[in-house]
This record gives structure tokens, C-alpha cells and sequence, in this order.
């Protein structure tokens, strides 16, 4: 049977347009003298991040592709490619993307994928670029399969999941401020996906939305950028290298040197694998919780305020406390 | 889009941006002084208490001295990254020093450093 349904590769075609938006932010932040900041180093290596991104998509693209038309033979259901439909796949892709987010910051082998979109100190255009080569080691395809069983054909799954990911381009900038409320309330915005990239105790684990920013008033997980509590950028261990190949696979490195070193169990050693970032064996790290716990620790006053409502505000003892 | 097309749009996109950022003096390091040093080492380590910092002649790296122990906090670019001084190893390097942590992500910095602080740093990074 030929298969006759075709969309266009959206991120390759925005390619240009990324280019140009990045002149614009950079040509507004030395305008006005705000807004954002810029590095050569940091940028550059976003760039070719991004450009890498593009590379392993031609590269091993073709193993997700095989694995989708597999689904796709065997569902009995078709739902055309008629607008209404277009647009709810994207709809339901988004909610497709908001999990696999969320699975990259709470399972560490998602986030060993995940985490160099994370690695940069800075929030600009570049930023949104630092994408990852490894994703497809993450085995997340599989949160596709129940739309394409549910009759949206592979091709369009793959074209909505390009839009949203330039759509979450426009997000990653400083120059916008906050955008008018009923927009803020809906949709993912800048003031939002900031907050997501901050390695304060706050933000940790918040704001997985892609493009609706629903997803996480629904699932708990919405935290407002707040005024008195700046974004820091980056990783709670910021890496110190450049090096786009350090910069992809530091993670994935990590986990091998923990899951092989001696004298573990072996749920020691898939807590290494798959348990949240942060875990350890011997408690000498810290994830979000305890983060979270010892931040309220040093400042009691925060207790019960947006990030921090799961700690409730009568008892003085936190939960997952350690010494 | 024809890949030779993407190709040519990539790599002198990235080029053109990085070049225009060099021209607008984006690559310079970051300058410490015993106050940002502290105030930063914070920013990476709110637990700890810093005890003292001796910052390096160039103002791109320092040694902090802290309730956990000693860590060396340099330059990155426009920010900071701060490591403890635990699992390590340094060499002489003809710039000064060179510092390694057993890291991927963090292989190695080199702290400029001349011959009467080159002496002072290694007795200060001397496990207590
Ligand atoms: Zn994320
Ligand atoms: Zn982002």
C-alpha cells in the first residue's frame, strides 16, 4: 500500500527564521541595555547543539519513523488529515509532551537526554537551540504510540511535535516581560519557561507545559515566576565545560560510573538508572524534595509559598530530610 | 529543504553569531573579587558557610574556604562554576596551576597563578 500522506519538516524550514529572531534579541538587548544576556562561548555552544539535534534527527530519526508505520499497520483506526483533526493531534501531542517532560526531570534516564537543554547559565534565543542528540536513547517514543493507535497518522504526529517545538522557541527570552493575563493564563509564555530553567529550590520540577500551560495547573506541577525570587539559570550542579560533546553526554557518563561502581545492589544500581536526579546510595546528593527541604530550612518563611506548597505549613519538620 | 541548502544556513548562521558576539566583546570572563567570589559560591553551595577566599591576581579564579571544607570557584564565560575540593588531582602548569576533577562534565581548569601564589594555593588546597 502506498501511503500518500506527507507534511513538511517544520523545524528545518524554521531555520531561517531562529537566525533572524536571534539578530533581532541580541540587536534589542544592546539597544536597550536589557533584557538579556549574551556569551560567545555559551551561545555558540547552544548553536551547535542545536545543530547536532538536527543531525541525530536525520541520523536515527529513521528508528522512532520505523516504530510509529509499525503502529500505524497494525491500528485499525484512520482519522484523516482533515483540520479539526490536525488540530487536535497537537492538542494531545502537547499533553504527549508536557509527560515526556516531566519524565525527563523526574526519571534520570530521560534526564540524562534532557539535561544539557538545562546545562546553559544564560536564557536567550541560543538557549532554546541547546537541544538534545541523545533522545532517541530515551526510548520516549513510546508515549506517542497511543495517538498514532488512535488513528493520527505518523507523519502528522511527527508535524504538529515540530510546531511545538518552535513554538517553545519565542519562550526562551528575557526581553518579554509577562504577556497579557488571559495569554498567561493559558498558553506557555516566557515568565513561565523561565521559571522551569531555574535551579532555585522553587523552581525545581515545575512548568513542564510546551505550548499550554494547562497541563501543569492540572497535574500540580504550576509555579509562577515570582518577583522576589530572580531565576538562576542552569543545573543545581552547573557543568564546566563547552565542549559540545561533554556538554551531551556528561549525563549518561555519570549514570555509567554510578550504576558500575562496586559493592552495589542491584536496586542500587537501577536507582542509579532510573530513580529521580539527585539520588544516591549513600545519601551523599540531594533531589528536588530535599533541595526544596533544606532551602525551607534557611528560609522557614518560604514555607507554603508557590514551589513549596507540598510542604505544609503547620508541621516544622519537612519530609525527606537528611543529614 | 534541500540539505545542502540547510547545510550552508547552519554553519554560517552559527558562524555569523558567534563572530558578531566576539566583536561585541561577549567573550570576556567574568572578574571576581573576595565579594562576588563569596556571594557566587553561595549561589552554588547555599548550605555552606565560607570561612575566607583568596582570589587569583587575574580575578578569574579563587580559593574559598568554607565550613566543608576547601573548593576553588573560577570564570566561566560571563558566570561561575564552583567545585569543592575533594575528589581531585592538580599539576604544575606553565601558567600556573592545573586542577582536575574526576568529572566529565567538569574535567579541568587552569588557574593563572604566579610563583608566590603557585606556592601559597598549594598549601591552602592541602586537605585540612
Ligand atoms: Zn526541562
Ligand atoms: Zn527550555
Amino acid at each position: 500500500m502506498t501511503d500518500p500522506v506527507s507534511f513538511p519538516d517544520a523545524v528545518q524550514w524554521a531555520v531561517p527564521f531562529f537566525i533572524a529572531a536571534i539578530l533581532a534579541e541580541f540587536l534589542w538587548i544592546v539597544i536597550k541595555g536589557r533584557g538579556g544576556r549574551y556569551e560567545t562561548r555559551d551561545a555558540l555552544t547552544s548553536l551547535i547543539m542545536g545543530a547536532g539535534n538536527i543531525a541525530s534527527g536525520l541520523l536515527l530519526g529513521f528508528i522512532a519513523y520505523a516504530f510509529f508505520m509499525w503502529l500505524w499497520q497494525i491500528t485499525p483506526l484512520n482519522l484523516g488529515t482533515s483540520i479539526p483533526v490536525i488540530l487536535l493531534c497537537f492538542v494531545l501531542d502537547d499533553l504527549r509532551y508536557y509527560w515526556v517532560h516531566r519524565f525527563g526531570h523526574r526519571i534520570r534516564w530521560v534526564w540524562a537526554s534532557h539535561v544539557n537543554h538545562h546545562s546553559s547559565q544564560h536564557y536567550n534565543l541560543t538557549t532554546a537551540l541547546r537541544q538534545t542528540w541523545t533522545y532517541t536513547f530515551t526510548f520516549m517514543m513510546v508515549v506517542r504510540a497511543p495517538l498514532i493507535l488512535l488513528g493520527f497518522h505518523p507523519a502528522m504526529v511527527l508535524f504538529v511535535g515540530g510546531l511545538n517545538l518552535i513554538y517553545q522557541f519565542w519562550i526562551h527570552t528575557e526581553a518579554i516581560g509577562k504577556m497579557p493575563r488571559w495569554f498567561e493564563a493559558v498558553m506557555n509564555t516566557p515568565s513561565h519557561h523561565r521559571a522551569h530553567h531555574g535551579r532555585n529550590a522553587r523552581y525545581l520540577d515545575c512548568n513542564y507545559a510546551g505550548v499550554f500551560i494547562i497541563w501543569d495547573k492540572m497535574f500540580g506541577t504550576f509555579v509562577p515566576e515570582q518577583e522576589d525570587d530572580r531565576v538562576d539559570y542552569g543545573l543545581v550542579h552547573n557543568i564546566g565545560t563547552f565542549n559540545p560533546l561533554r556538554v551531551a553526554f556528561h549525563e549518561w557518563v555519570g549514570i555509567w560510573r554510578d550504576a558500575t561502581q562496586p559493592g552495589l545492589s542491584l536496586r542500587q544500581r537501577l536507582a542509579y538508572c532510573f530513580a529521580p536526579p539527585g539520588y544516591s546510595h549513600d545519601g551523599s546528593r540531594d533531589n528536588s524534595e530535599q533541595i526544596k527541604a533544606k532551602h525551607l530550612d534557611r528560609h522557614p518563611e518560604d514555607r507554603g509559598t508557590p514551589g513549596f506548597e507540598q510542604f505544609d505549613v503547620k508541621s516544622p519538620d519537612a519530609p525527606a530530610e537528611q543529614a | 529543504m534541500p540539505l545542502e541548502i540547510l547545510l550552508v544556513l547552519v554553519v554560517g548562521g552559527i558562524a555569523g553569531i558567534a563572530v558578531l558576539l566576539h566583536l561585541t566583546g561577549k567573550s570576556r570572563l567574568q572578574v571576581l573579587t573576595p565579594d562576588t567570589a563569596s556571594e557566587q559560591w553561595l549561589r552554588h553551595f547555599p548550605d555552606d558557610i565560607v570561612v575566607d577566599v583568596t582570589v587569583a591576581h587575574d580575578g578569574h579564579a579563587a580559593l574559598v574556604r568554607t565550613d566543608t571544607g576547601a573548593g576553588l570557584i573560577w570564570s566561566f564565560g560571563a558566570d561561575t562554576v564552583a567545585r569543592h575540593l575533594r575528589d581531585f588531582d592538580w599539576l604544575h602548569h606553565p601558567k600556573g596551576l592545573e586542577v582536575q576533577f574526576h568529572d566529565f562534565g567538569t574535567p579541568h581548569v587552569i588557574v593563572n597563578l604566579d610563583e608566590t601564589e603557585r606556592s601559597h594555593w598549594q598549601h591552602l588546597m592541602e586537605p585540612a
